[in-house]
């Protein structure tokens, strides 16, 4: 896990300590920093706005279909960010830029935080409510002070992720016209030969997740989730809304139409008026199948890599664990070609037989996408009470055999959401896919990549589509799991 | 009781992962039978296209890696001696000059330097050029008058172009552009002119999304390559297309003609497979098959491409060729002066 930490560390030694002072005191890189720094609070503000306004509807209130806007709410997760942007962009000019993009990118990745807290407001027991409520607080000071501070390590955990994706976002800020360190970082590799600054700017990256990894960790040690005893929680009584029943339904009718319709429909355009539309038929199975043999094996390993590390930090918590669980959120601030340049310069002098082989593009998507899997397991997790585990070791179960017999079979609705999570993402990974994938095997997202990089659109619609597509299973298993996790209780 | 049903799921689930590493893992094995591997940053049409023509040929098989030109040859400088690439294909001459710079390719044969003019071949013998395509300005009709151009692509960095011009300075063929003007117009002009289309171009992120971008009616011009807005008029149609390509055809290094290239890796262990592979790139059926699926201009006298291309002889492009502009480091220097990189 840190093997990138030091690949960047020592490309960016090459620079030598002046030309590293010279690299970050330059008038661009406040550019970037500021550029940077806008854009992943703006969406994760935004993302938390909406994602919690979503999650306090389709849980808490009375909204007419709120079964089926559960599940609706989640599906923008299947489309790909760069997909989203690329219809938006041609949309209107005004969106390619800042501004734009935090819109662009906030209504795609609310999920992110929708579902953690969804989640936990379905887990939250109602007494503490009717509590507030007889002391004669409004709905509204309820809300913001008893349910909400709840919900707090799901919002913390859900913000954390978006803040860190949105610093290791490239396609879609690239369509965008935005410049942030990430897409710095691709024009030194497109621009420059074994070059110190791309490494440079990694390092102010990873930086620059530091604060937030750190934050959400204190975030958590000060909370106390688990209760002795849960009781037999009623199920809360929804909230009516009254006279707002036709604003949140058009909401949320609006929501789904930017998120998804627009994309769709861009798609639909390009497929209608191109004439390079299905040059490459013939290309879509062995993509498919590209797409899932690396997708399930590779989400299986991240998911097998990520269950100790929650386990010890939930089970175990001391420095050590707690170095462990945060290192990699900080490592998911990187790029994907700094994480799959690392790994070419570590293969080639110590592995040289992986390399390009499967097995060192999983390791690649466990350094990426880890935190993911961690966040994804540690709700279930937590809610495991160790005396099950102590019960069996009491019974002559060895640690090892304790865990597969008791905890995971009580955990499986959390791996289940964690697994179908990493299916999503490793499916539209680009970058480290493209330079360190086996040589000839092409998935989905290559083939949009490069159908549009050379101007087909109508040909890489149908593989684009195909992604949206396949996405969605993964995003209701997940969607359908993550409230398993606190229904199962 | 479920949880019987969930262990035994657990069981069939590590089985099938199992299953599936060991599926990779075979396939890689299966690759070790001599192919070629091509690492490909030319378009994929095009160099599908030339793949197939040389397996029919040879019956050499040839497996593609496909990336961007600069990424690859990144990667292949991490990879060094070790590189499993046998030739590398580059959408521009830079990358290959950079990794001549660093001895990592082999000299080509002579007859396949031979076949094309000296301009087009490294200085070394080390690369080829396979392919050229000459530097326009595309712009919208309707926005702009074709009269109304500057006479110098030099002349776009003036504030009357302010937010009419679209420029893209990660595009490997703006560097040589770059390189062109210092070369002609001196060091200062190049840096004025960069930092004039900093204060008044819109910079976009690739050369297709640039020429999009035009044709789109977003901004009314871009400095690109030909090849794009041909990609878009095969698209859409020649006729329903907003744009259109103003050439310089007075020596401007606005009308630079750059080349893609190709290369033999020194790590190859299929010297022989891969010089033969570049041979054919620059053969009359290898010229044919790229200039059937690209718009550009073969590097062979005598092959026809059936776009509708301004003819190589009317361009009068400016005397600066791919080995004078070398890996174009300095105008990555220029670049960064600029505040552009």
């Amino acid at each position: 896990m840190g093997l990138p930490l030091v690949y960047v560390g020592l490309r960016a030694w090459q620079a030598g300590p002046a030309g590293i002072a010279a690299e970050l005191l330059r008038e661009r890189t406040l550019m970037l920093l500021a550029n940077t720094v806008t854009l992943a609070v703006g969406v994760t503000a935004g993302a938390c706005v909406i994602g919690v306004a979503v999650a306090w509807c389709v849980e808490r209130s009375d909204l007419p279909g709120r079964r089926w806007w559960r599940i609706a709410a989640s599906l923008p997760l299947a489309m790909p960010a760069f997909v989203a942007s690329y219809a938006w962009s041609s949309v209107d000019v005004a969106l390619q830029s800042l501004g734009g993009a935090i819109f662009v990118l906030t209504i795609v990745v609310y999920p992110l935080v929708y579902l953690p807290v969804g989640a936990a407001l379905r887990g939250i027991d109602p007494a503490f409510e009717d509590v507030a409520r007889s002391l004669g607080k409004g709905p509204w000071r309820t809300f913001f002070t008893v349910v909400l501070p709840q919900a707090w390590p799901a919002l913390g955990a859900g913000a954390l992720l978006v803040l860190t994706h949105m610093m290791a976002e490239f396609g879609a800020l690239s369509l965008l016209r935005v410049q942030t360190f990430t897409t710095a970082i691709f024009q030194s590799y497109e621009l420059q030969f074994d070059s110190a600054s791309a490494a440079l700017q990694s390092a102010v990256l990873m930086a620059l997740c530091l604060p937030p990894a750190w934050g959400e960790m204190r975030l958590r040690r000060r909370l106390h989730v688990a209760r002795a005893g849960r009781g037999s929680a009623r199920r809360p009584a929804p909230a009516a809304l009254g006279r707002l029943v036709a604003p949140a339904v058009a909401g949320f009718g609006l929501l789904l139409a930017l998120s998804l319709g627009v994309p769709f429909a861009m798609l639909a355009y390009w497929l209608a008026v191109g004439t390079s539309a299905g040059s490459d038929l013939g290309e879509l199975v062995p993509s498919i199948a590209g797409s899932l043999g690396l997708a399930l094996p590779g989400a299986a390993i991240v998911v097998a890599l990520a269950l100790p590390l929650v386990f010890a930090s939930v089970r175990h918590p001391g420095p050590l664990s707690r170095l462990a669980d945060r290192l990699p959120y900080v490592v998911h601030g990187l790029p994907g070609i700094v994480v799959a340049l690392a790994l070419v310069f570590l293969s080639i002098r110590y592995a040289r037989p992986l390399y390009q082989t499967a097995l060192l593009l999983f390791l690649a998507y466990a350094m990426l996408f880890l935190p993911i899997a961690q966040s994804a397991l540690r709700a279930s997790i937590e809610l495991v009470p160790p005396k099950l585990e102590e019960l069996a070791r009491g019974l002559g179960r060895k640690p090892f055999a304790a865990f597969t017999a008791v905890t995971l079979p009580n955990i499986l609705p959390g791996v289940g959401a964690a697994l179908a999570l990493m299916v999503l993402e490793v499916m539209r990974e680009l970058t480290a896919t493209l330079m360190l994938v086996p040589t000839g095997v092409t998935t989905l997202a290559t083939e949009v990549w490069s159908h549009s990089n050379d101007g087909e659109f109508a040909a890489a619609a149908p593989f684009a589509v195909l992604l949206v597509l396949v996405s969605a299973l993964p995003v209701y298993v997940f969607t359908r799991r993550s409230t398993e996790v606190y229904d199962l209780q | 009781m479920p949880h019987m049903d969930r262990r035994s799921l657990l069981k069939a689930g590590s089985c099938m992962t199992a299953a599936a590493i060991l599926r990779h893992g075979g396939s890689h094995a299966q690759a070790a039978t001599p192919t070629l591997t091509l690492y490909n940053g030319q378009h994929e049409k095009t160099t599908a296209a030339l793949a197939d023509a040389f397996t029919g040929a040879t019956g050499i098989q040839i497996a593609i890696r496909k990336g961007s030109s600069s990424q690859l040859a990144n990667q292949i400088i991490e990879e060094g001696d070790a590189s499993p690439a046998d030739v590398f294909y580059s959408e521009e001459t830079p990358p290959l000059a950079a990794l001549a710079k660093r001895a990592l390719l082999s000299r080509l044969d002579k007859e396949t330097l031979g076949q094309v003019p000296a301009a087009y071949a490294a200085g070394d013998g080390t690369w080829v050029c396979a392919s050229l395509r000459s530097r326009v300005v595309a712009y919208n009709k309707a926005m702009v008058e074709e009269a109304t151009l500057p006479e110098s692509v030099l002349g776009f960095a003036d504030p009357a172009w302010h937010d009419r011009v679209a420029y893209v300075p990660t595009s490997g063929a703006f560097l040589q552009q770059v390189v062109a003007i210092e070369l002609m117009k001196g060091r200062d002009a190049a840096l004025a002119w960069l930092r004039g289309l900093k204060a008044h171009g819109r910079l976009y992120p690739t050369n297709g999304a640039a020429m999009k971008a035009v044709e789109a009616g977003e901004i009314a011009t871009a400095l690109i390559n030909n090849y794009y807005w041909f990609s878009i008029a095969q698209e859409v149609g020649e006729d329903n297309m907003a744009s259109a390509l103003f050439y310089y055809r007075n020596r401007d290094p606005g009308g630079l003609v750059t080349a893609t290239a190709a290369g033999v890796l020194k790590s190859s262990r299929n010297q022989d497979a891969a010089q033969k592979f570049v041979a054919f790139m620059v053969s009359a059926g290898g010229q044919q098959a790229i200039v059937d699926s690209n718009a550009e201009y073969p590097v062979r006298p005598g092959i026809e491409s059936f776009f509708p291309l301004e003819p190589f002889e009317d361009l009068n492009p400016p005397p600066v060729g791919p080995s004078d502009i070398g890996d174009a480091a300095g105008a990555l220097t220029l670049v960064r002066e600029a505040g552009l990189a």
